[in-house]
């Protein structure tokens, strides 16, 4: 079950039009691809997407999940947006909410155990090493954790554990951590007890219907076998501007720490076909990212072209990262920037600033920037 | 309904020296990158709503196969139509003149007989365009033609291509040579299905010839008319003209013409990350493809998928298919680099302008 109705409000314009699932990420990729591709990696066929915030071009993005192998028989990628009942209407209210009004689909897979992932995570895992840990030790319930430095564990939800890895104490956000190991929002639930308490939850009058604030914290006072599966790696939560154009950032270089090119654990994404990009006799290129259908003119530095990008003669694009279709046309600069889809900068006018004092220079999809 | 199924003869060969398709079928001949040159006719059919596509195969049809999968990028993974993989016959990849041998036509007789559209569009694999086969089909209609041969002026002399004498647009003869400025034959065609079918039957006795051999003696009673196409074209029925029409597109004009937004080519996808340019590498006039990773210098040449480039290594004037390695130190120069290759840190690989060097797998 991949929860993927959230609005990314801290992106301002980039989550503007779309989910941030949705979001455009690392040239040829969207944010939902990395846990669609982690999915298909660990042979999951049947995954329930629930959507909300501004649906429509994650919907047609996602489709029936052919680009992540979901597309078979007795499986598939099923969308979730919250629906009418004779009760009335409403939206998804909390995580445990979004799920509690699926419990039909549920019932109808007949599973046996119901991971719990969220869709704007960049990360690589395997899930079915942390189920066979989940099914190893006899948990009711496995949550994904990692360690953080503890200056900023308080930003949080905390396990504590014993030295087998059992969960002892959760604490959301504490101010003085007792443990520095974070929860990563990602759940194994052995399915019965997840519906059951799912029901439970719903009676509760004071419930925020969350799974780190109320499912968790119940299920641990009745002694339930929660284990804390220990992930060291690459993950990132984009939840900022600044943290969306440094994350995005950090796949240049030599050796990144998140790998694109690792081809045993592919990141896989629902491309449009596009003709190779051209790179122009003057232009000049120095660490960057190229999509497919690029056609590059002028100077590139430290950046991510996503697809279908023009950047023109004399133009210059530094420390930025320009999002699908995006044009820079001649004699412009884009420094430190971020330019959202279908986003034009005129010609000779600079967009952004090299001051690292500066915020990151934004503008949302089909903006134009300079004078018609 | 649809007015058109589609037909792509892929069962044959050319002329020339067969090294430069380095040992495959033409059909799926790696072409600009990313690209097979079954490609641009399956697009074109695709583009203009053809649903219902029959390939004829080659013997050695596993690059081919492989290559279309059941048709899904095409949109022609149907529950009734879609892609139909035909078995081509033993003689097609023996002989070296035309392109629409009238056996292969005729072993496959079931596939033009199950359909029910008025007309089929019929072409080979060996020339990129993106054209508006809807236009095409609308012009065969509105001119009561029962064949309509689709012709280009002919940019230099060929000697494999097909030439079209016409007067008034009616086809009078054929030649089997073409000099510059000639019109030329596209290997593209639009007939009428039960025309094609009644045609075949005629011409049992000497299924051994060239459809277009055996119908030149007939063009006193058919109504065979030419379709002048003036768009961007090129043949790749050479090493030659291979070199030069990877070469052609790396004028953006090119580009554009080949690659409208409304026309995409398709091709199989895979998921291979952008391209990744190192600090310190060169790159101009380049086209590059997805998953490329370059260090060093690039340029005037066309990479295929995952090629990694390293320090020190150039590439200049060449063709590199997917999956090369050019180590550190290496220098490509006027030459064809085969899928997968390693080549060697320090090694040195150079063909001329006019002679290009092909390093075949």
């Amino acid at each position: 079950m991949l929860l993927a109705g959230g609005q990314g409000k801290r992106l301002m314009a980039l989550t503007a039009n779309i989910a941030k699932p949705a979001v455009s990420f690392g040239g040829k990729y969207r944010i939902i691809d990395f846990v669609l591709s982690n999915c298909a990696n660990s042979a999951i066929n049947t995954v329930g997407i629930l959507t909300q915030y501004r649906p429509y071009l994650l919907h047609s993005y996602v489709g029936t999940g052919e680009a992540w192998n979901l597309d078979e028989r007795g499986g598939g990628a099923a969308i979730l947006p919250p629906y009418q009942t004779r009760e009335g209407a409403s939206w998804y209210e909390g995580t445990a909410d979004a799920i509690y009004r699926n419990i039909e689909f549920l019932e109808e897979q007949d599973a046996e155990y119901v991971l719990i992932l969220s869709g704007d995570q960049l990360y690589r895992m395997d899930y079915a090493d942390m189920l066979r840990a989940h099914k190893e030790a006899g948990a009711d319930l496995t949550v994904s954790v990692m360690e953080v430095p503890w200056e900023e564990a308080p930003r949080f939800g905390i396990m504590t554990t014993d030295d087998e890895d059992n969960i002892t104490e959760f604490n959301e956000k504490p101010a003085e951590p007792n443990s520095n190991l974070a929860s990563m929002g990602i759940y194994i639930f052995n399915n019965d007890l997840l519906l059951k308490a799912l029901r439970a939850e719903k009676e509760d009058p004071n419930t925020t219907m969350d799974f780190g604030g109320d499912i968790i914290p119940k299920l641990l006072a009745q002694g339930k076998k929660l284990l804390a599966y220990r992930f060291a790696g690459y993950w990132r939560d984009v939840g900022t501007v600044a943290s969306y154009h440094e994350t995005a950032l950090e796949l240049l270089g030599d050796n990144p720490e998140f790998d694109l090119y690792q081809d045993d654990f592919p990141i896989m994404s629902n491309t449009s076909v596009q003709p190779p990009h051209y790179v122009g006799p003057n232009a000049s290129i120095d660490d960057a990212l190229i999509s497919n259908g690029c056609k590059v003119f002028g100077k590139v530095k430290h950046s991510i072209l996503s697809d279908g990008v023009y950047v023109g003669e004399s133009a210059t694009v530094v420390d930025s990262v320009l999002l699908p279709g995006a044009t820079v046309e001649d004699g412009a600069q884009v420094i430190h920037a971020i330019l959202g889809e279908g986003a034009t900068v005129k010609a000779g006018v600079t967009f952004g600033s090299a001051d690292p004092n500066e915020e990151i220079a934004l503008v949302g999809d089909d903006v134009v920037v300079g004078k018609e | 309904m649809a007015r058109a199924i589609g037909l792509i003869n892929a069962n044959y060969f050319t002329k020339a020296d067969p090294a430069f398709t380095l040992g495959r079928p033409l059909a799926s001949l790696p072409v600009l990158g990313r690209y097979r040159m079954i490609d641009f006719a399956l697009s074109n059919m695709a583009n203009c709503c053809i649903r219902n596509v029959g390939v004829i195969l080659p013997t050695n049809y596993r690059s081919i196969a492989d290559h279309l999968g059941a048709g899904k990028e095409w949109s022609l993974d149907r529950k009734n139509g879609g892609l139909f993989l035909l078995p081509g016959s033993a003689f097609g990849t023996a002989r070296r003149t035309g392109r629409f041998l009238i056996k292969d036509l005729l072993d496959n007789k079931a596939f033009l007989e199950r359909s029910r559209t008025p007309y089929v569009v019929v072409s080979s694999a060996s020339f990129i365009y993106n054209m508006s086969y809807t236009e095409l089909v609308d012009a065969h209609e509105a001119s009561g033609a029962d064949v309509t041969m689709v012709t280009a002026k002919a940019s230099a002399d060929y000697d494999d291509m097909c030439g079209v004498v016409a007067e008034d647009g009616r086809v009078t003869g054929l030649t089997s040579t073409v000099k510059l400025g000639d019109t030329a034959f596209m290997d593209l065609f639009v007939i009428g299905r039960e025309f094609l079918l009644e045609l075949l039957e005629n011409y049992r006795e000497v299924e051994h010839l060239d459809l277009f051999v055996a119908l030149h003696d007939d063009l006193k009673d058919e109504n065979v008319r030419t379709y002048e196409y003036n768009g961007y074209s090129a043949a790749v029925l050479n090493g030659e003209q291979y070199f030069a029409t990877n070469m052609a597109l790396l004028d953006p004009n090119v580009q554009d013409k080949l690659f409208p937004a409304d026309r995409p080519i398709i091709t199989k996808t895979h998921d291979t990350p952008p391209a990744k340019y190192g600090s310190g590498c060169h790159v101009a006039n380049a086209m590059v493809s997805s998953g490329d990773r370059i260090h060093g210098t690039v340029s005037t040449s066309v990479l295929g998928r995952n090629v990694i480039v390293e320090e020190g290594a150039s590439v200049v004037n060449s063709i590199i298919l997917q999956g090369v390695t050019i180590a550190k130190g290496a220098k490509v120069e006027n030459a064809i680099i085969d899928r997968n290759l390693t080549i060697a840190a320090g090694t040195e690989l150079r063909g001329t302008q006019d002679d290009i060097f092909i390093q075949q797998r």
